[in-house]
């Protein structure tokens, strides 16, 4: 009983409504106090025979929503192709990796290229081993 | 002592003589504050029971549209007009009824899209003139781009179309000029020129149902650019002064014009 009361009372002054302007939704009934869900009405700012441009394509796609649900396109149009993309990413690489180098191996690289050199494996012989004090 | 109401449902039924009638009989009849509308037999709404073999398991919720209200057996009439139903399918999943009344008097509603005009600027906050027995409150922040910085330039008796975010009998209704996701999709202040006019309710709802014939027709005539707003108040702008009248005189006198006189007007 007292759950019973408790509930009651919290409905009196209660009149919860929800997100969608529904009110008060139970299981089976909805309750709504506008038109649109009703009657499916129309967006309201319309332009007729080109008058506003942007208008016109606002009521394509609002009304066009309302019939049916559009996938919406997230692919967007590239701007750039995909070879070109392939081919900045193959140089920017290389120049972002000379940025890490250590000062030594800068140094090399330098000294490669005023040779000519166009030797692309890592030189070795930057590195100075460590030389064993002969006897 | 019982309470009346819970919620918005009646809890005891009418204590004068009323009709009960079934609400199919009634669609498209004239009803009346009082009258009751019994639905076919329904599961018990606060007891999810199962019905098991009858088959009659709905498969959405009814809506109970404007002008409705639950009671105990199905539902109570609060507006006179003319009921109105929807078969289930599409927005209105397992059907819907309304009451389809007139009146002039504009009572906001959430998620209704409405002309204001602006009245006053108090601080970040203008105030709307939106019809209804209260005036609106619309923050700057509610426009598309709009920051603290980058405030919208609004000014006093300027138009904005928006709708409302908060509209309820116990608070002032705050509108927005912008959706859910923020984009303003043709939200906003309105242009200049134009005029501005006011029609009943039911007339608006008339002009924004999907295949109207009066705008058809009027489409037909010249370029012209038209706000409906949900609250009674029409803009339109047309190129010269002299065409935007024609279509204020046609949209206000369509309300009670026949077809045929209708096209008569609109031939001459």
């Amino acid at each position: 009983y007292m759950g019973d009361e408790e509930e009651e009372g919290r409905g009196a002054y209660v009149c919860e409504e929800k997100k969608d302007g529904t009110i008060h939704g139970s299981t089976y009934y909805l309750t709504q106090r506008s038109f649109m869900p009703c009657e499916d009405l129309l967006y309201g700012r319309m332009s007729f025979k080109g008058f506003n441009p942007e208008i016109e394509k606002l009521m394509i796609q609002m009304n066009s929503r309302c019939k049916e649900e559009i996938e919406v396109d997230d692919k967007m149009e590239a701007d750039v192709s995909d070879e070109e993309m392939a081919r900045r990413y193959e140089t920017l690489v290389g120049t972002i990796g000379k940025k890490f180098l250590r000062k030594r191996d800068q140094r090399v690289l330098q000294d490669e290229d005023e040779d000519g050199n166009s030797n692309t494996r890592p030189s070795k012989k930057a590195k100075k081993k460590f030389l064993k004090p002969q006897d | 002592t019982k309470p009346l109401w819970k919620g918005d449902r009646l809890l005891q039924g009418p204590a004068v003589p009323t009709r009960c009638r079934a609400a199919e009989a009634c669609v498209g009849q004239v009803v009346l504050p009082g009258d009751v509308l019994l639905l076919p037999a329904h599961p018990d709404e606060d007891g999810e029971r199962l019905r098991l073999g009858a088959g009659a398991a709905p498969r959405g919720r009814l809506l109970c549209g404007p002008g409705l209200r639950r009671c105990g057996v199905g539902l109570l009439v609060t507006k006179c007009g003319l009921l109105r139903h929807r078969r289930a399918g599409g927005a209105a999943a397992g059907g819907a009824y309304w009451v389809d009344s007139q009146q002039k008097r504009y009572v906001p509603v959430k998620g209704d899209h409405v002309i204001g005009i602006v009245t006053a600027k108090a601080g970040d906050v203008f105030k709307l003139d939106v019809g209804g027995s209260e005036q609106a409150s619309l923050s700057y922040l509610a426009f598309e781009g709009a920051t603290k910085r980058n405030r919208p330039n609004v000014q006093v008796g300027d138009l904005v179309y928006g709708q409302f975010l908060v509209a309820n009998k116990d608070m002032e209704p705050e509108m927005v000029c912008i959706d859910s996701s923020g984009r303003s999709s043709g939200m906003g202040i309105i242009g200049q020129d134009g005029f501005l006019f006011k029609v009943s309710l039911g007339l608006i709802r008339k002009l924004l149902a999907p295949k109207c014939e009066i705008i058809q027709e009027l489409s037909q005539l010249y370029p012209f650019e038209l706000v409906l707003g949900m609250n009674g108040r029409i803009w339109v702008k047309a190129k010269t002064v002299q065409q935007t009248l024609i279509i204020v005189n046609i949209l206000e006198a369509c309300e009670y014009m026949t077809a045929e006189q209708r096209k008569q007007a609109l031939s001459l």
